[in-house]
């Protein structure tokens, strides 16, 4: 149970010292446990609580964060010192300020119906023992079949000297799979990811027994009958796997406005897209890609971000617009906005920095069969294995994990390591049509210094692309 | 270290106590102050500390791992873990835990480290140090950093460690499109010059300046340090046993088998001086220098003892964290400082001697299509500077080298005499200590 009197001494404390733009308090605990198994054999089992607490003071002369995993009075208040000493120390030249946010208090939680911590390691292992053995009754070769399976309870307090006070709990569960498949001599890989916030009724609903059979299934097909894509322009359709991390990385990220302001300018990068590129075209009328915290059930899932923002959808791409980008209090600040709410951190240890949540395309009024069946002469890219794109996120790269050519309107055979090689506008001009359901995958996407894993989800219907390269 | 070392102690003695048959304690007190800066100021000045103590416990095969980060009720959270362990299924590769009578190297400490009071100042002068060269905008980070450990065992661990070191990295651009990427590690206060290292950033982005789109095709790369540091954590991951062994690694069925250039000898060393020196790993056997690759031919897996009983030989020491860490598998060997062993040419020499190729300074997003075979592509970032006939001629952007990952050690030709040490953000990592390295014939591509 979080003591909440340690926050209010901690406040007061930073408010004494004055000058003060802000002074921030979080207290965080959580438990996490894990289970690998190796061709269906346990590999690891761990399970850690912890506890800790940070400081943040905002001065105009800079921000300083101090953490550590005690919680304390004493232990806060000296917290409050340093992060004042290193905020005071800071000398910027321009002032920092933060946009003007309503207080608020209030709690939120993510129910669940079977609680995680009522899962036993044993219930766990035949759960993962169970998918294993359904990979293995295909007949397929695959070494490695090695899967993780991990939950995360997280509760905290947070307070801030403008009154806002907000207590949160949200559980988690993830899973990640590898799979190498091998036929006729030759490999191919599949590592893949599920994720949802809530309890464990979520991982029955990834019907993963039947998934990873399909999976291995099809890239034992991909190896046997698979043939190269000749390079060449084609009309391509990219399926929700596809969609879902191109949304991600040449939307969602140059779409943070820190990496825009520059602030990521030395790790992650920055972007090609600047301030006064709101409302200029990159894309055609169809796409509008969006980042929502507030999906329910979602592995990015948040209800109040960790600056105390209320979280909303966030449309970052309207209609092939620049629309908005995603900020916290001190880049919206910058901008004369107010935040909406993408200040997220790994854990109460890390600085809050600016975060996507779930990204993905809006739905269009197309049936997937429509889009197939409209191309004459195309490939249809359903999933990825290696992809990346550059550190101003304009030049992309998605080689094909399950791919098809596409004859006449119909699928016609497997097209094997299908790469799509093409600039940011040069993917979202290409979209002239958008399919109606949409589907989620869960991932960690990876920022800041040091890294911070964060759950996202990435997502999005089936789209047509007109006329791209692929070699 | 005392207090680490009663913490190891009596945590072990609560485990064995409670019933575990093997139990390792390893506790762990680090410090680290950040100073995060970008458009040529400081943005922000982070600092933390944790403390904490990570347990492994077996009672026969059955294991458990934990992180026990309040200390003031370790001992309890220990009787808890062998409880849990009881009842948890049993690990049937499990092969016990390294036994010995240890002996551990003391590590080296500059304790100015520990001492540092304003470590912004190192900011302001790479800041300085790049604009003096003609930047316009610069960004990167400062740490300084300070890591005691301890460790005890049941079989026989027992040691304590103290490391401290600084690291330095400098981002710089002259024009929007025209940068260039420095770093500077080291446990010796004495060497890190942020000054210089910030000049030879905005050195590198005027180079940089005015680049053209870059041409696909067949093209000799030159690789600074930074660039090989960012497919080195690919590499060496691969040579890791366990990622060998669920066959995600190009190093499958390579012992004793032509793996890189006679030039490439690849030595895992955490004995040397350096920001990842230490003195024992997660199992608690004292660390030792590790030949991997040696002329091109790959002489080992990185292993801990679990590994290496399935692969009927020794531990080589690199036994990985006991709880698992972002972006890795938990529980496997890793490498923990990569040297490759430096060649006899200058890096003047090395471009005058490339008649048509690229001399890159960084790379980022290394990804593979299938780690079995090491098709992957890279994207090289900051200055991509064109070679004719042995000359700097330009510069380029927007291009991806897309070859394969043991082509690429096998095409090298050439390596410089000067060596860096290296590391920046978790992409060049682990800190390794590399030479330039010219590999002949890389496949460029870029977007259509």
């Amino acid at each position: 149970m979080i003591d909440q009197d340690v926050a209010d001494a901690v406040l007061r404390a930073a408010e004494g010292r004055g000058s003060l733009v802000l002074a921030e308090v979080r207290l965080e605990e959580s438990n996490k446990r894990q289970l690998s198994v190796k061709a269906g054999e346990v590999s690891s089992v761990t399970s850690a609580t912890d506890a800790g607490m940070n400081v943040r003071i905002v001065l105009s002369t800079g921000i300083g964060f101090a953490s550590t995993n005690i919680i304390s009075k004493e232990v806060g208040k000296r917290l409050v010192a340093q992060a004042y000493g290193l905020a005071k120390n800071a000398k910027r030249k321009t002032p920092v300020s933060l946009s003007s946010e309503s207080p608020v208090r209030t709690s939120w939680e993510v129910r669940q119906r079977q609680p995680l911590a009522s899962v036993s390691t044993d219930e766990k292992l035949k759960f993962i023992r169970d998918i294993d053995k359904s990979v293995m009754r295909t007949k397929v070769k695959v070494q490695g079949r090695f899967y993780s399976l991990s939950d995360h309870e997280v509760s905290s307090h947070f307070a801030n000297s403008e009154g806002t006070h907000l207590n949160s709990y949200l559980p988690r569960v993830r899973m990640s799979a590898v799979n190498m498949v091998t036929a006729k001599g030759e490999t191919e890989q599949s590592i893949r990811e599920w994720g949802a916030s809530g309890g464990w009724e979520k991982a029955g609903e990834w019907d993963l027994e039947s998934v990873l059979p399909s999976e291995v299934l099809m890239l034992k097909k991909q190896i046997e009958k698979g043939k190269k894509v000749a390079t060449g322009t084609y009309d391509l359709v990219c399926g929700s796997k596809v969609v879902g991390i191109a949304s991600h990385e040449s939307c969602g990220h140059p779409m943070e406005a820190d990496r825009i302001q520059g602030r990521e300018m030395s790790q992650a990068g920055r972007s090609f897209v600047s301030p006064e590129m709101i409302g200029q075209e990159i894309g055609s009328k169809y796409v509008t890609v969006i980042d929502d915290p507030t999906v329910p059930g979602s592995y990015g899932y948040y209800a109040y971000d960790q600056e105390g923002v209320k979280a909303r959808p966030r449309y970052l791409y309207k209609e092939g617009r620049i629309n908005e980008f995603l900020h916290n209090r001190e880049t919206a600040s910058k901008m004369e906005l107010k935040s909406n709410g993408s200040s997220r951190s790994e854990s109460y240890i890390r600085e809050p920095i600016v975060r996507m949540a779930n990204t993905f395309v809006a739905p269009g009024d197309y049936q997937e069969d429509e889009l197939i069946g409209s191309i004459k002469s195309g490939v249809l890219m359903n999933s990825f294995t290696e992809w990346n794109i550059d550190d101003k996120r304009f030049n992309q790269k998605y080689v094909s994990r399950e791919a098809y050519f596409i004859k006449d309107g119909e699928l016609a055979g497997p097209a094997r390591k299908c790469v799509l090689e093409i600039t940011t506008p040069g993917f979202w001009k290409a979209v002239d049509a958008v399919s109606k359901k949409v589907e989620f995958e869960a991932a960690e996407c990876g920022k800041g210094d040091p890294m911070q894993g964060i759950p996202v989800c990435t997502g999005g219907p089936m789209m047509r692309l007109r006329g791209v390269v692929l070699k | 270290m005392n207090d680490l070392k009663e913490i190891a102690k009596d945590v072990l003695e609560v485990s064995l106590a409670a019933g575990a048959d093997d139990s390792l304690a390893e506790a762990i007190e680090s410090t680290v102050h950040q100073v995060r800066y970008s458009n040529s100021q400081i943005d922000a000045v982070n600092s933390w500390t944790e403390k904490h103590v990570a347990l492994f416990v077996a009672i026969g095969k059955h294991t458990m791992a934990s992180d026990l980060r309040d200390i003031a009720n370790a001992k309890e959270s220990a009787r808890n873990l062998v409880a849990l362990a009881k009842s948890s299924p049993p690990k049937e590769t499990y092969a016990g835990i390294a036994s010995g009578r240890f002996k551990y190297k003391k590590s080296k400490l500059d304790s100015r480290i520990l001492k540092l009071d304003e470590p912004s100042k190192f900011a302001h002068e790479a800041i300085a140090g790049a604009e003096s060269e003609g930047a316009v905008n610069v960004g990167g980070t400062f740490f300084a950093r300070h890591r005691r450990s301890a460790i005890a065992s049941s079989g026989g661990a027992n040691g304590a460690d103290e490391t401290a070191w600084v690291e330095l990295s400098v981002r710089a651009f002259s024009q929007p499109e025209a940068s260039g990427h420095a770093v500077s590690c080291t446990p010796k206060l004495s060497d890190m010059d942020a000054r210089r290292t910030g000049a030879r950033a905005g050195e590198l982005s005027k180079m940089a300046m005015n680049a053209v789109t870059g041409e696909e095709g067949k093209h000799d790369i030159v690789m600074q340090p930074l660039f090989i540091g960012g497919i080195m954590e690919s590499t060496s991951s691969m040579m890791s046993a366990f990622v060998v062994d669920i066959g995600a690694s190009m190093y499958v069925k390579k012992l004793g088998k032509k793996v890189a250039s006679n030039e490439i000898t690849f030595i895992d060393d955490p004995t040397i001086s350096s920001i990842s020196a230490r003195a024992f790993d997660h199992e608690g056997v004292p660390t030792r220098r590790n030949v991997v690759i040696k002329g091109g031919v790959l002489k080992t897996y990185l292993h801990n003892t679990s590994t290496a009983a399935r692969y009927k030989t020794k531990t080589t020491a690199n036994a990985g964290p006991l709880i698992p860490t972002p972006f890795a598998f938990p529980g496997e060997p890793t490498a923990f400082h990569p040297v490759v062993v430096p060649g006899d040419w200058s890096e003047r020499e090395l471009i005058e001697d490339t008649k048509h190729g690229l001399y890159l300074n960084h790379t980022w997003y290394t990804r593979f299509q299938n780690y079995r075979t090491g098709e992957f592509s890279t994207i090289p970032r900051d200055a991509i500077l064109k070679i004719e006939d042995g000359e700097i001629v330009g510069a380029v952007k927007n291009i991806r080298v897309s070859d394969n990952m043991m082509n690429l050690w096998k095409s090298v030709d050439a390596l410089s005499k000067n060596t860096q040490e290296i590391f920046w953000w978790d992409e060049a990592a682990p800190p390794s200590t590399l030479p330039t390295a010219r590999a002949r014939s890389m496949r460029i591509t870029r977007s259509a």
